[in-house]
């Protein structure tokens, strides 16, 4: 018990919250609470969700982690109980350096002013004072790429578009955040929705741009309705009344994908066309959305520039190292303790990340993906490497919008890879002869290989198709696509060799390479396993049947001994 | 201001806003493309037009690239072809379809079959007959004796019988055969002396005089025809009432016979060199196997013993108890003429099982029928002459591991030696060619001629079973043309177009459903096949007579209303197939799923057949953008992309079926139904 005075509660109902209960400990929390209780947004801490503040009178807060929607539990937290308080890792608070998200997760989304009171808006204000060449200049000064993986510096981008002289000048903000376990962008907009728009404004101020546009996933409802509810208040207080020009933000969602996040798929998608990328030049910047000049940032790099204007652009280049500017914020995800968002300056080590930040244990770690299906493994012996663009790309793998995928040791490489596919192949626009048919003969092979089916003739096919799918690819979908399998043929040729010429998966991933055995000398005859095979395939007398069982692992599973165990196929 | 390139180091200029490929193609490059259209915005989607800077080493596009000042552009580098080739083979291997009907790739003549079918499905067999005449001269025998290849690879295998094809030809060869007399060229003036007036010699001949070129066949017999004379029984092949009409048509189209002339004996190479522009060597297969065992000589060889009947007008002692030892067609044309001469004792001895038999199917049901009877996995060991009888040892087999062939092996049984007795054993193993002096001969004991070539040096070709070893009829005649053409491009510089070796198949019938097969034709008859007449059973152990009759021609039409007609659409102007031909690509270079057949025929005129479709996107935007009608778009994604109508309900009444969509589609994904 304590007896600090509670001022306020403020619980994350972000959609990684709202997934753990969030919902319903607002609700309850609410009924029970004599302090006003508020829906805040995401603090980054995926596994600690539902997370409740106790805001105390005195600043101070006290935090609790995967709260429960029963009354011990609230009464826990309105007792501020010592129980289930959640404190950030210490390593984590060492290395994060929280700018862009510094305000998720401490106000309240949908409320206007509680930005404005933490300082929102003041990037606006102050660039509205400075011509927008100053703008454009700060931007440049700050060193900022662009955070949708392209990592093209922001100011270029924004000089290409000023300079064009047009009735219509078009701002796009890409939301359409595709990577499978990235979540970056959809939290920033369902925390801070004005941070993004004030960036826009701020773009369209320094580029002269007539319309902006907000092209986001479908499947991000509440970021649709935090940014519908944001822009509905930038008209109110008429913010985007912008040198004499009345902006239109217009939110565009998009129907899921994975090819609208390539900008002239989002264009052809924005016009209401079938999106599909086409041939670069023109570029966007030349002729855009309707033939108008268009320049397209994604969600992280437009919440990166209030800081920029805020603290200059000499400032921001303080963090980051020297080709790589500010912060970036990772989605971290896979074989690790501590999923979740985290925001750490470039430079940061993957080691940083992965070990100290993440919790993963070192020595089961293989590898990471960065870049989501784009991008390609790096493997924990070159852990080392700092965060920043051109060092990615040094190694076969690339920034990417931001997620990290942790791959353990008990994860086959060639399997990690015909997932990766999988989600490509299917994700391709069809347009492309590459792309369309040169992924899904890759996907096929990979499909053979950790079916134990593969050749090495598959194996040169697949290492001849990689570089022809990048090459003959219109956009950057099938430029990346095959990154997965060709960095893990890299870095794993052993592992691909050994499935096809031994028909062994090392990491005993691949189910049609392994059988499950039962070590008798360690059975204790409870017959859990009996009960949980769903095809009957362990006897009376605790044999596993390798014809009929599925390889499920629900035995394993629930063996309290630990009796049984994947093993190579035909080895017991 | 124009803008200075180069291509291939050629220095080339373009105007603004020019793309590599309009460059190219004005200065006389040929780079191939399947998605650019010239009247639509760009597609930029086959990068079948790939380009290379040289510079950075990237491939572009070159229907969307614009070159820059002073680019180096490779479009004939090794890599640049890699690349396209690549990129057809990646098509192909998503393509679905058979461009060209199965039936006309397995006739050794590459007739084409689905043509002659269709003009006889519509009672036209004058132009049947023609048809059948571009490949096969002799269709009045070969509508009696092929082997019918075309018939096991027809897809109608899939769900039933296949279509009675050969009746095609034997019809309309017996109603328009005297009738039809094709136009001969002027005379070129050169000449050309065929050595055997068998299949191969008369085929040559007559795709000879079509080019007009003056043709004698010397031959060794006294009748022209060769094995179709000697060699088939009269049962089969009608000497005077079949064989003799049609071989008078040789006569009318102008080709000289010399009989009783026989290389190296009455007839010289040499002189023949000398005399002639060019020599056709087609002197067949004559020479027997023997038995290889004790006493082979007491044994009468299979085709001697169908020579001799023949050349006695069907008269023959009565062989009296007979063995026929081999499983191949002469062995059923010794055992089915034994039956005929009054043996009642017919047998058959073959050294594997019926599974193996080189003899067509409804040879050995027919046989059987005779009252033939057939002793398997049995092999002679010893001949000898016991009294007036013939004694053979015979000894056991049983069934090994498979051997070249793909056939199992025989293997001997130690200890199962039996014996038998017979008043007359005739061997039936096999036939070779008697190749005479100054003719190469190659390890397989056939004519050596060049790779690829049915050249053997000089001005000297030879065709027909001499060079393949004992075969078909039609493959003879195949041969005979090969090698007609040949000698007239190299006469006379004509060129003749190469057969496609681009034929995507939708595989073979044994792995199809029915719903595999696309029905582009409305009503394709379900009916069974219509079956031939056969003469009474008596009358075909008795005599000689014709044992089938040639099915009327309401039968016949009737049949063909069972022709799916598979072939593609578009086979003769698919760019995909021109374009992979010229790219040197295969079919199978790279395999891979491809989708389920879908095709859409609800439209009376047009065809939509997804499994063709390449995803250029050109029919889209021609409708689009040239008629001014959205009819068609780009449905799903990824491998699963394809182009479909508003809600998939076929094109709409405002579909003007004005066919740029057609004419645009580079390959048969959208067509007119209507093959002619």
């Amino acid at each position: 018990m304590s007896d600090a005075k509670i001022k306020k509660f403020r619980v994350g109902v972000a959609s990684c919250g709202v997934a753990a209960g969030a919902d319903a400990v607002l609700e309850l929390l609410s009924a029970r609470a004599t302090v006003p209780v508020e829906g805040t947004g995401c603090l980054g801490h995926c596994y600690a969700e539902p997370l409740v503040e106790a805001v105390l009178e005195d600043g101070k807060s006290v935090f609790y982690g995967n709260v429960k929607a029963d009354e011990k539990s609230i009464e826990n937290i309105l007792n501020l109980g010592e129980e289930g308080r959640f404190e950030v890792p210490a390593l984590r608070k060492a290395i994060e350096k929280v700018k862009v998200l510094a305000l998720a997760g401490r106000i309240n989304p949908t409320d206007f002013d509680d930005y404005v009171a933490h300082g929102g808006y003041a990037g606006l204000r102050k660039a509205l004072t400075m011509r927008p060449e100053e703008v454009v200049n700060e931007v440049k000064i700050s060193g900022l790429r662009g955070r949708g993986g392209g990592g093209f510096p922001t100011g270029n981008k924004w000089s290409f578009l000023a300079a064009k002289q047009a009735d219509e000048k078009i701002v796009i903000c890409n939301a359409d955040e595709g990577d499978p376990g990235a979540f970056m962008d959809r939290s920033l907009m369902e925390s801070a929705p004005h941070q993004v728009l004030e960036g826009m404004l701020i773009a369209a101020h320094a580029t002269g741009a007539t319309k902006l546009f907000i092209y986001c996933r479908a499947e991000y409802p509440m970021a649709i309705k935090h940014l519908k509810i944001a822009i509905d208040q930038i008209y109110e207080h008429k913010l985007n009344h912008v040198d004499g020009r009345e902006l239109e933000i217009i939110v565009k969602e998009g129907a899921g994908a994975f090819v609208c996040g390539e900008e002239t798929a989002l264009i052809a998608s924005l016009e209401g066309g079938r999106g599909t990328p086409r041939f670069r030049p023109p570029f966007p910047t030349d002729k855009g959305w309707k033939g108008y000049p268009t320049m397209i940032n994604n969600v992280e790099t437009f919440g990166n520039v209030p800081l920029i204007l805020n603290e200059g652009g000499a400032k921001f280049a303080e963090v980051g190292t020297e080709g790589s500017k500010g912060t970036k914020l990772f989605a971290l995800a896979g074989d690790l303790k501590y999923p979740g968002l985290v925001e750490v300056p470039m430079g940061t080590t993957i080691a940083q990340i992965v070990f100290d930040i993440g919790g993963a244990d070192r020595d089961s770690v293989k590898a990471v993906q960065t870049g989501g299906p784009s991008g390609g493994c790096i493997p924990a012996e070159l852990f080392d490497t700092p965060v920043d663009y051109d060092s990615l790309k040094k190694l076969g793998a690339i920034m990417g919008s931001g997620g990290m995928i942790v791959i353990g040791r008990n994860r086959c490489m060639v399997e990690t890879a015909r997932y990766f596919l999988s989600f490509t192949h299917r994700e391709s626009c069809g347009k492309c002869t590459f792309c369309r048919v040169g992924t899904t003969r890759m996907f096929e092979i990979l499909e053979r290989i950790t079916a134990g089916k593969g050749t090495e003739e598959d194996l040169a096919l697949l290492e001849e198709l990689g570089p022809k799918v990048r090459a003959g690819s219109l956009c950057g979908l099938g430029q990346t696509a095959p990154n997965p399998v060709l960095a893990t043929l890299r870095y794993y040729r052993h592992e691909y060799e050994a499935h096809v010429k031994d028909h062994c998966c090392e990491a005993l991933e691949c189910k049609a390479l392994v059988d499950l055995f039962l070590d008798q000398s360690k059975c204790v005859k409870c017959k859990l396993c009996i009960k949980s095979c769903p095809v009957g395939a362990i006897s009376d007398n605790f044999v596993i049947d390798n014809a009929k069982c599925t390889r499920c692992n629900s035995c394993a599973a629930v063996c309290p001994k630990h009796a049984i165990r994947r093993v190579k196929k035909g080895s017991n | 201001m124009s803008i200075e390139f180069f291509l291939d180091g050629r220095a080339v200029s373009a105007e603004p806003g020019q793309t590599i490929l309009e460059v190219a193609t004005a200065n006389g490059f040929k780079i191939p493309t399947l998605c650019r259209e010239n009247r639509i915005s760009r597609t930029t989607s086959c990068f079948v037009c790939v380009v290379r800077d040289k510079k950075s080493g990237r491939f572009l596009p070159s229907c969307s690239a614009c070159p820059a000042p002073g680019q180096e552009i490779e479009v004939t580098s090794p890599e640049v072809l890699d690349m396209r080739r690549t990129a057809l083979n990646l098509l192909l291997s998503e393509h679905t379809g058979d461009c060209e009907a199965p039936c006309t790739l397995a006739c050794p003549a590459h007739a084409s079959v689905e043509e002659y079918v269709r003009a006889g499905r519509k009672g036209n067999f004058l132009e049947s007959l023609k048809i059948i005449k571009k490949r096969i001269p002799l269709p009045m025998s070969i509508g009696r004796v092929c082997p019918r290849f075309c018939e096991k690879e027809c897809r109608r295998n899939v769900y039933g019988k296949p279509v009675a094809i050969n009746e095609f030809k034997r019809l309309a060869a017996d109603l328009f055969y005297d009738e039809y007399m094709e136009e001969l060229p002027p005379e070129t003036g050169k000449r050309v002396a065929i050595v055997g007036g068998g299949p191969a010699g008369l085929s040559a001949a007559y795709y000879l005089r079509l080019e007009g070129v003056a043709v004698t066949i010397f031959e060794a017999m006294p009748k022209a025809g060769g094995m179709i004379r000697y060699g088939i029984p009269e049962y089969r092949l009608p000497k005077s009432a079949v064989l003799d009409r049609e071989l008078e048509h040789f006569t009318k189209l102008g080709v000289q016979f010399e009989f009783g002339r026989k290389l190296g004996d009455n007839l010289s190479l040499d002189e023949l060199k000398q005399k002639f522009d060019a020599v056709v060597i087609a002197i067949g297969c004559w020479k027997a196997s023997g038995m290889r065992c004790e006493g082979e000589e007491l044994v009468t060889q299979g085709i001697d013993f169908l020579r001799g009947v023949i050349e006695n007008d069907c008269h023959a002692a009565n062989p009296g108890k007979v063995i026929v030892v081999g499983g191949g067609n002469t062995a059923m044309d010794c055992v089915r003429t034994s039956v005929r001469l009054g043996s009642g004792d017919v047998n058959c001895f073959y050294r594997r099982t019926e599974a193996e038999m080189p003899a067509e199917k409804i040879e050995i049901a027919e046989a059987r029928e005779e009252g033939v009877k057939f002793h398997f996995l049995v092999a002679p060991v010893k001949v000898e002459k016991r009294g007036d009888k013939l004694v053979m040892t015979c000894r056991r087999m049983e069934l090994g591991e498979p051997d070249a062939s793909g056939r199992r092996k025989p293997v001997e049984i130690p200890g199962s030696d039996y014996e038998v007795e017979a008043d007359t054993i005739i061997a039936a193993i096999g036939q070779s060619a008697a190749i005479p002096a100054g003719v190469p001969v190659s390890r397989f004991r056939t004519v050596e001629v060049q790779d690829g070539t049915l050249r053997i040096a000089d001005n000297v070709y030879a065709a027909g079973d001499c060079v393949s070893g004992a075969a078909t009829v039609v493959e003879g005649v195949a041969s005979g043309r090969k090698a007609a053409l040949e000698i007239v491009t190299a006469l006379t510089g004509k060129e003749f177009p190469p057969e496609p070796t681009i034929n995507v198949s939708r595989g073979k019938w044994q792995d199809l459903k029915k719903e595999d097969l696309v029905f582009l034709r409305d009503n394709v008859s379900e009916a069974d096949r219509e079956k031939l007449d056969f003469i009474p059973i008596e009358e075909r152990k008795s005599t000689f007579h014709e044992v089938t009759s040639t099915m009327p021609k309401e039968r016949v039409m009737k049949e063909g209303e069972r022709c799916i007609e598979c072939s593609c659409t578009d086979k003769h102007d698919c760019k995909l197939r021109s374009h992979a031909e010229c790219a040197g690509c295969k079919t199978d270079a790279i395999k891979g799923g491809k989708l389920p057949v879908t095709y859409d025929t609800r439209h009376p005129l047009i065809i939509q057949d997804r499994g063709k479709c390449i995803r250029c996107g050109v029919c889209v935007k021609i409708c689009k953008e040239v008629v001014n009608k959205t009819l068609l778009s780009p449905k799903k994604r990824g491998f699963y992309t394809y182009v479909g109508t508003a809600f998939d309900k076929g094109f709409p009444a405002s579909c003007g079926e004005c066919g740029e969509c057609i004419n645009a589609c580079p390959v048969g994904a959208l067509d007119w139904r209507n093959k002619e």
